[in-house]
């Protein structure tokens, strides 16, 4: 009898536990689904400047579809909020990141939701909006968010933290708005900035590290489009982006660029299709989702997309009265690769090398004539922050405060200037960038030799800096 | 029962008191050596596989065959393989898809070329100093011709009654009268030549070399290409690469309008502050125009955000339209339309052609395709009819079938080598591949080539831009001179390439520990020395050599004054790898130098390894002392004689790895016995 009772224990307690293991271990309950954002579609201009109506979507909501059934009522999965956009699925497809707002007068923050319980956490508080979050490897995130009062006159600038919303760290310090910001294969995020001091500029498509270092151009808009939607790699070796402007002609259109070569690489995909896209996302090789609307009096669907014969495919959902302004799919995918860091908050400078200002555009880096800069202006945001004399083979070496933004222009012998100002820069604590050039063109390398600059310390800017005293990092 | 319970007791308590401060132990003995605190605790991690004399390590090996570089029958249904590691030819049918013949042959043996008859293979074996001539009616070994030392490429003359043969440790070229068998002449050619083709007409012969020429530091980089008369077997010119090494071989267009060279164009002189926009390494092709005032243009094949690294073989097309280039870092053919770069020159005024050397975007106009490979791809051979393509995978010992017309990949012929992969051999394509490098701007191999060093003195860039600059050091047999780096400042291997690797280095996700373990397992164990046949070529010294080595162990000076024990030679370069695993100052820090010990290095082989000291100043051995050394702060020279000095030298050179068994004299004796 005892015996019959423990075998009968012992079977439940084992029935039980499978079932906690299949659940736990089978298909992910939400593997292949496609999670949607849904608003009303507005015919309003969006702001790319401060993110209105573009990244901050008002009552947006997200939803999971079947694509297996979409005749299935979508679920809802961010009832409790007043907004949610943004979503961004884990590499193990198990979570998702999104921007939200509980309520109509609170802050935008990023939260976190397990794919399985539905369960959400928040990850940012405060009283400043946070938005476009992106996984990084590593167990941690970029974001955007705004700052208030910041002295670096910055709209949105860019933020990674820990899942769970510690370490939190600044990664961009200039007077730019970024947002839309997603991870490259190689590790780096790509992200859609815009200078918005001392004057608006076109937006360009931008990477840096995670750490802040090496920031760079990526892909410069041009013909006054904008970006309009984040850039998405595809397994393929593209970007994939949704980008607007007067000169569309067919409203906001899909495009791409080679990672390879992004300067010089742009292909439209949608050049024969009447209508607007508003997102994509990569299935498979050559393979899209993208959301679609023939005209501005229709709602965006959800349609596949095929990138070869640049041709929309069957309609995947349709709503019945809300536009589908973008979506994802939940499954596993490549985790980015984890880049190291060389900053190092000790050390309260960065070095910044450019071996030939002479090097512009197209020029030849033989073609040293008159116009070659005789020095160069640091200009900071509020004041200049000096002069530095250049030498006479075109290079110059500085050691600026970290985290400042400045901009350069070059002048001649009598301090008239010949170039610039150019864009804002910014260096990490402890980063060490090299320029080609001046302006270079961006594809150039630079020539094997030995910069005079180089052969001496780098000239402090601005001129008190040089007093402090650095920790000592050994590199190699 | 209670006394087996009590025992079972005790040894459970005495285990759990010993398993706890054991483990502790363990943890920080694995800390020690891999400078990182989460290292998994696997003993065989290191234990089984980072010892070379460690009885475990047979376990770890396997008889790979490695093929270098490949010839096609002229009937184009047979494919000639050299195995470097298999020390054999291999001889594979095309159409069975499979290795037909293994005619064993010399040591390392490198190329393999058929006379236009079909009737003879000649092969270069490297680490034999000779090339075997195969009969290829009957596989049967004709003949052995001596060569200079480390034969590589070959090339028949235009009547076939000459054979040349590229000495690539010794720098020179070796002419061989076929039919007395004799080498006739002997010509200097750039710093370690490799690759040697005859232009289409028969008059010129090319040589490339991998080296630049030694030069100071700061000084332009400039490597040799060498041009032989046919007819008069004489020097024509050197023709220049500038800011380019690592020339592996050479190709003509049929037309003979173009010679084409891969090459490296490194940055060695650019602070080394970050991978991005082509700051370590750029590869590509040198253009020499064969006209009178022929220029040389350099293109490159990478492009700005992916980089094509280690350029090793060109093969161009029968029609002349496309040139095909084996990237040995990145498993990738490259495919080059050659009427794109004839246009692209011809539209390009002089300030162009001088920019492109350094444009990454470039490439677009003229690279038409990549193609994968297997691992490592080395050797091209392109069939009569030029329809198709064979590629040597070096490290997958396969070899790839690539339609040229289509250029896809139609099927791959196995060589049938052992087919599991060992740690060490994980290893070795872990060092060959630029996976890991941010944007596969290089591998391993780039700076060491054949896991050596290539000769270059970087900027590494530490603490400030223009500071500390180091000479790369050999990575050949390395295992038991620790602590590593110029300075000894990584106590292993693991240290050496693991974190602070990928933060300053490659500047990407470091390696995962198991590719970390097999890394180091192959650095540790797998990295031979060539034999020294330039200068100890059977273990016994010469006469200057015996003097020299009086001279290097000497106590005394020429008056009989006791040399103190820290400025003998013999004190910090003890046998058998001649280092006493310290650090030294022997006052030749520069003053962009830190103030700083340097690693006593190892000198085997140390004749292979110029420029010297820590920072490549010394061109050859004799300036360490004679420019370098006046102040007798790196051993008590001063009193030496030139005679005296000579004879150092000349042991110097003859200093080779204890680990050297006569398995050169082995091999090639089975090879002719067979």
């Amino acid at each position: 009898m005892r015996l019959r009772t423990i075998l009968l224990a012992s079977g439940i307690v084992f029935m039980i536990l499978s079932g906690i293991f299949l659940v736990s271990c089978g298909k992910k309950p939400m593997d292949g689904m496609i999670i949607i954002t849904e608003a009303d579609n507005r015919a309003v201009s969006p702001d790319f400047v401060s993110g209105k109506l573009w990244r901050y979507i008002p009552e947006s909501h997200l939803y999971a579809i079947d694509p297996e059934n979409t005749q299935k009522a979508p679920e809802s999965l961010t009832g409790n909020f007043f907004s949610a956009c943004s979503p961004d699925i884990s590499f193990d497809g198990k979570c998702m990141l999104f921007a939200a707002q509980k309520s109509k007068d609170e802050p935008w923050q990023i939260w976190e939701m397990d794919l399985s319980s539905r369960k959400v956490a928040q990850i940012t508080t405060g009283n400043e909006n946070s938005i476009d979050p992106a996984y990084l490897p590593g167990g941690q995130l970029v974001f955007s968010r705004t700052i208030a009062n910041d002295s670096l006159k910055s709209g949105h600038s860019l933020f990674t933290c820990n899942t769970d919303g510690s370490n939190l760290k600044r990664i961009t310090f200039n007077p730019h708005s970024y947002f839309a910001s997603s991870v490259l294969k190689d590790g780096r995020v790509i992200t859609i900035g815009r200078q918005i001091f001392p004057e608006e500029k076109t937006a360009a498509m931008m990477v840096l590290r995670p750490d802040g270092t090496k920031a760079e151009l990526f892909r410069q808009n041009i013909d006054g489009m904008e970006f309009f939607s984040r850039g998405r790699e595809t397994a393929d070796g593209k970007i994939i982006f949704i980008e607007s402007g007067k000169n569309t002609g067919n409203g906001r259109r899909l495009a791409s660029i080679s990672y390879n070569r992004p300067l010089h690489s742009l292909t439209n995909l949608t050049a024969g299709i009447t209508g607007d896209f508003s997102s994509v996302f990569p299935i498979d090789t050559g393979k899209y989702l993208v959301t679609y609307r023939l005209s501005e009096s229709e709602n965006y669907s959800l349609f596949n997309f095929d990138a070869e014969s640049k041709k929309l495919g069957d309609q995947l959902f349709k709503s019945s009265d809300k536009s589908i302004i973008e979506a994802v799919i939940v499954r596993e995918h490549q985790k980015p690769r984890k880049l190291p860091s060389e900053v190092d908050k000790g050390v309260k400078t960065g070095l910044l090398f450019c071996q030939n200002i002479a090097v512009t555009g197209l020029s030849s880096p033989e073609n040293v004539d008159s116009l070659v800069a005789d020095r160069i202006e640091l200009i900071g945001v509020d004041s200049l922050l000096g002069v530095v004399k250049v030498e006479r083979d075109g290079s110059f070496y500085l050691k600026v405060n970290a985290d400042m933004p400045f901009k350069i222009r070059t002048l001649d012998a009598d301090g008239n200037t010949l170039n610039g100002p150019g864009s804002w820069i910014w260096l990490r604590p402890n980063e060490r960038r090299g320029c080609t050039g001046c302006h270079e063109d961006q594809e150039m390398v630079p020539a094997n030799r030995v910069a005079l600059a180089t052969k001496n310390l780098p000239v402090a800017v601005p001129v008190h800096i040089s007093g402090i005293k650095e920790k000592q990092v050994e590199l190699e | 029962m209670k006394k087996i319970l009590l025992v079972t007791g005790i040894i459970f308590a005495l285990g759990i008191i010993i398993f706890i401060p054991g483990k502790r132990m363990a943890r920080e003995h694995v800390n020690l050596k891999t400078a990182v605190t989460d290292h998994p605790l696997l003993c065989t991690n290191c234990h089984l596989h980072m010892h070379k004399r460690s009885p475990f390590a047979r376990f770890d090996q396997a008889d790979y065959l490695s093929p270098l570089n490949l010839a096609v029958s002229n009937d184009g249904k047979l494919v000639y393989i050299a195995a470097q590691d298999g020390n054999a030819l291999l001889v594979a049918d095309v159409e069975k898809g499979k290795v037909i013949r293994k005619i064993p042959v010399g040591n390392k043996p490198h190329s393999v070329i058929v006379d236009k008859a079909g009737k003879n293979a000649y092969v270069s074996n490297q680490w034999s100093d000779n090339v075997f001539v195969i009969n290829l009616d009957n596989y049967q070994i004709t003949d052995t011709l001596l060569t200079g030392n480390g034969p590589a490429g070959l090339s028949l003359s235009s009547d076939e009654k000459s054979l040349y043969v590229v000495n690539s440790y010794s720098s020179d070229l070796t002419v061989i009268d076929l039919e007395s068998g004799i080498e006739i002449k002997r010509l200097t050619t750039g710093n370690n030549p490799t690759g040697a083709t005859l232009s289409p007409d028969g008059s010129d012969l090319y040589v490339t070399s991998r080296r630049a020429d030694i030069a100071q530091y700061g000084e332009p980089l400039v490597s040799q290409l060498t041009v032989v008369n046919d007819k008069s077997k004489r020097i024509k010119t050197y023709l220049g690469m500038e800011s380019a090494y690592l020339m592996e071989n050479v190709a003509f267009t049929p037309a003979g309008d173009l010679a084409v060279v891969t090459l490296i164009r490194p940055k060695n002189m650019v602070p080394s502050i970050q991978v991005e926009r082509g700051f370590m390494m750029t590869h590509g092709i040198g253009i020499i125009e064969q006209k009178e005032n022929g220029r040389i243009i350099q293109l490159l094949t990478d492009e700005p955000n992916a980089y094509y690294p280690d350029p090793f073989d060109i093969v161009i097309s029968p029609d002349g339209k496309r040139a095909f280039i084996s990237n040995s870092g990145v498993n990738t053919i490259t495919v080059v339309d050659i009427d794109s770069v004839k246009a692209l020159i011809a539209e390009s005024t002089p300030e162009m052609l001088k920019l492109w050397p350094d444009h990454l975007g470039i490439s677009s106009r003229y690279v038409i395709k990549r193609i994968s490979t297997g691992a490592n791809p080395k050797g091209l051979a392109l069939s009569p009819d030029g329809q198709t393509l064979y590629v040597a995978e070096h490290l997958e010992d396969r070899i790839a079938v690539i339609s040229a017309d289509n250029m896809e990949t139609v099927k791959t012929i196995d060589l049938d080598g052992p087919g599991r992969i060992t740690v060490t051999r994980k290893g070795r394509r872990l060092l060959n591949n630029a996976g890991r490098t941010f944007q596969t701007q290089y591998s391993c191999y780039t700076c060491h080539p054949d896991e050596h060093e290539d000769g270059l003195v970087y900027n590494m860039a530490s603490k400030d831009m223009g500071r500390n600059i180091t000479n790369t050091q050999s990575l050949r047999d390395i295992s038991d001179t620790p602590p590593f780096k110029w300075n000894g400042k990584n106590q292993t291997v693991f240290k050496q390439d693991g974190m602070r690797f990928s933060t300053v280095l490659t500047r990407t996700e470091p390696f995962p520990y198991p590719d970390l373990d097999a890394i180091s397992s192959y650095i540790m164990t797998g990295i031979k020395y060539p034999p020294n046949l330039g200068f100890n070529p059977a273990g016994k010294l010469t006469e200057a050599q015996r003097r020299g080595k009086t001279v290097f162990e000497r106590t005394k000076d020429n008056l009989g004054n006791v040399i103190p024990e820290n400025n003998r030679c013999i004190t910090c370069h003890p046998s058998p790898y001649y280092t006493n695993l310290k650090q030294v100052d022997v006052k030749t820090l520069a003053a962009s130098d830190d103030s700083i010990l340097f690693d006593t290095p190892h000198l085997n082989n140390i004749y292979a390894s110029p420029p010297y000291l820590h920072d490549g100043r010394a061109s050859t051995l004799e300036e360490i002392w004679t420019i370098y050394g006046k102040e007798d702060k790196h051993g008590l020279v001063g009193d030496m004689t030139k005679n005296q000095l000579n004879d150092l030298i000349e042991y110097l050179k003859s200093l080779r790895s204890p680990d050297y068994d006569g398995k050169s004299t082995q091999i090639h004796e089975a090879a002719l016995n067979h």
